[in-house]
């Protein structure tokens, strides 16, 4: 019989049901999250979602990844507002939005996988609204998948920050009650292109 | 921007949580307890806030396939962790310095706070950020930074609350728990110099945001906790709501992590696990909004994040503990509160009423091993019923380490001379029928009498720590024996 090395921890029941199909169990929980998820067919659509959703902003800066397609995403949404690139420094204070890219998503908790080189520390925080702008091919099936990733790929080695993000910033330290945008933002929108 | 409130700095030698009324922790607790149960306001806060914990807790334990095997699994990474503590540790601090990060091995609560203020002084820091961190409480680190001038602000909504009430958190992970909305309301109208404020959370969270986010933004210190050490990639990780830690770790000059050195866990990957039973344990979500990793400083390349990263490693008795076989796996415990939460005692009186930085089951069991044998009476302020250990995620054992601490407490002589001769007396007439028949012969006699002369509940009457704020507890007409011989035996 193989024995485990000593320092291995037994392997278990598993605890988590399978999930048969990423993408629905990705829109349930993105759902539950209270995040607004498009899921979009071509760079278009895309295009038409983030000016959609920038349309319900108040004006303002708007703080963006500076990667080429970004770069061309908010080209194609004819955006008018200032646009400040990751190129330029952290995102200010006044920033109404921020869109950044995504290292992977998590259909499990409905979760966007952020690190360093998705614009910063700050982007996915200091804006009220935060737009990521993510390709199906992006998504894996549960938290252990993502990790796994991580680690292969060296994320954590080449970023000194990374983030699990399930969701709009919130509290309910009052009463139990749930309200959302505490300290970060209030909207949390994922454009999920079909790959 | 004004300054924040802060906590009443600790009497000289004393914890700040030991209140200032009795030198005497035991004492006071008493004292607290009774008060606390009998206040109705309070208890109905507490049973409503509980019952929608157990509402959500529940719900969150239904989206796992099997919660005993994540229990199970979680479990077996901690014991890894502990069990190898030192292996652990060492790669954790390799990882972090190879990257320019600094640890700093504090073997007590004033080595922590000396380098951290030292820190402070170095880098002329004025202003400090707070995200949420039990064991900053237990070193007593604002009140070190205030003393070289700094101005610290709580800045997880519940800490800030009871922070402006010059109060410690009421419980480990909804810190201000025993407030309803409009004694919040009432305070933040006279703190926060917006008289009009109403009684709506959504209203009194966004005057926190309002306040705090120029905190966030003059600070040049973030000083943050940790819920796990990632050992094999050298990261904190961090779980938050609101969105605070996020704001801590990314926009002050320096960011400094306090921790246990016990939070330490062998693999990203173990976060697959951990991540969600912590959250369904400690609030009922599937996981906290941002699960983050912090592995340095800002790297060349990297839009933003702070100059300096420090991680201060506090001992402060845990590895004393280690050393403990019986007693280590309390070293396992990751603070979700369900132990605080599904205890009987800790929902009649309160976290206040326990005067430790840990309160609930998990705190009756570490701080007699972290703050000495002044807490031994916490062992006794349980019901012995379980609850704790059979929600805790990680498995402890947490009501028989109740028992082993009052087995050691009295194997090490230190129980009451009145309680030993008690004990002795019950020994004695346990192993002797006929003495025992009569003495509860005499128990019997002895109460109908005191009760006949209207003297229950008074100090004449021996079981007037019951009968004196309850009705009196009825004595059978006969003894079980009795009973027994008649037939009771036999069903009739």
């Amino acid at each position: 019989m193989p024995v485990a090395a000593p320092h291995e921890p037994t392997p278990g029941r598993p605890f988590f049901a399978p999930i048969e199909n990423p993408l629905e169990r990705f829109e349930q929980e993105c759902k539950a999250n209270l995040m607004e998820l498009s899921l979009t067919s071509n760079p278009d659509e895309s295009a038409q979602q983030l000016a959609a959703i920038l349309s319900t902003l108040p004006d303002g800066e708007m703080f963006v990844q500076d990667h080429p397609s970004l770069r061309s995403l908010v080209q194609a949404a004819s955006v008018s507002r200032e646009i400040r690139w990751s190129t330029q420094g952290r995102p200010r204070e006044v920033a109404q939005a921020t869109v950044t890219l995504a290292e992977a998503l998590v259909a499990q908790t409905g979760s966007i996988f952020v690190s360093a080189a998705c614009g910063g520390r700050g982007a996915s925080v200091v804006a009220p609204c935060h737009i990521v702008f993510a390709t199906t091919d992006q998504l894996v099936p549960d938290l252990k998948t993502a990790l796994d990733n991580a680690t292969r790929n060296g994320i954590l080695a080449n970023n000194s920050f990374a983030c699990m993000i399930s969701g709009s910033s919130r509290t309910a330290d009052i009463e139990k009650i749930l309200v959302q945008g505490a300290h970060g933002p209030i909207r949390l929108a994922v454009i999920l292109e079909r790959s | 921007m004004s300054a924040p409130a802060t906590r009443v700095p600790p009497a000289e030698g004393a914890s700040a949580h030991d209140h200032p009324q009795s030198a005497n922790p035991e004492t006071q607790f008493r004292h607290d307890a009774a008060v606390k149960s009998a206040d109705l306001v309070h208890r109905e806060i507490i049973r409503k806030n509980m019952e929608s914990y157990d509402v959500g807790h529940m719900k969150g334990r239904s989206r796992f396939l099997d919660w005993e095997a994540a229990r199970e699994a979680c479990q077996a990474i901690k014991r890894e962790a502990i069990n190898h503590l030192d292996k652990y540790l060492l790669q954790f601090e390799e990882n972090v310095t190879a990257r320019g990060g600094h640890v700093f091995w504090a073997a007590n609560s004033e080595e922590a706070r000396k380098y951290i203020a030292d820190l402070a002084v170095k880098h002329a820091v004025k202003t400090v950020v707070k995200s949420k961190s039990m064991v900053t409480e237990e070193i007593e680190l604002s009140a070190a930074l205030e003393k070289v001038g700094c101005t610290v602000w709580e800045t997880d909504l519940g800490e800030y609350i009871v922070q402006l009430r010059h109060e410690p958190p009421y419980h480990i992970v909804t810190p201000a728990m025993h407030l309803n909305r409009t004694q919040i309301a009432e305070l933040f109208r006279d703190k926060l110099g917006e008289p009009d404020l109403p009684e709506d959370p959504q209203k009194l969270v966004a005057a926190a945001r309002r306040k705090l986010r120029k905190a966030f933004f003059a600070a040049e210190m973030g000083i943050s906790g940790a819920n796990f050490l990632v050992a094999d990639v050298g990261a904190v990780a961090i779980s938050t709501n609101e969105g605070n830690g996020r704001l801590t770790t990314s926009l002050p000059r320096i960011h400094v992590a306090v921790t246990g050195i016990e939070k330490v866990i062998p693999r990203l990957e173990n976060l697959a696990t951990l991540w969600p039973v912590l959250a369904t344990s400690g609030t009922g979500q599937p996981v906290t909004t941002y699960g983050t990793l912090v592995g340095g400083a800002r790297r060349a390349g990297e839009v933003d994040g702070p100059e300096e990263f420090h991680v201060v490693l506090v001992d402060n008795g845990r590895s004393s503990l280690l050393g403990h076989p019986e007693e280590r796996e309390v070293l396992h415990c990751i603070r979700c509160g369900a132990c605080l939460n599904i205890c009987p005692v800790y929902r009649h009186i309160g976290g206040h009423t326990y005067g430790t930085t840990y309160p609930g089951p998990i705190g009756a069991v570490l701080t007699p091993h972290l703050r000495g044998r002044q807490f031994e009476h916490l062992s006794y302020a349980t019901s012995l019923c379980g609850a704790c250990t059979t929600v805790c995620p990680v498995k402890i054992d947490l009501h028989h380490h109740l028992l082993h601490n009052r087995r050691d407490f009295m194997k090490a002589g230190h129980g009451k001379t009145g309680e030993r001769l008690q004990f002795r007396l019950w020994r004695a007439a346990m192993l002797n029928p006929k003495l025992y028949a009569m003495g509860g012969w005499l128990t019997r006699k002895g109460l109908r009498a005191i009760y006949g002369l209207g003297l229950s509940g008074s100090p004449f009457d021996p079981l007037r720590a019951w009968n004196r704020k309850r009705s009196t507890l009825p004595v059978a007409r006969q003894s079980f024996r009795e009973q027994w011989r008649k037939g009771l035996g036999n069903g009739r």
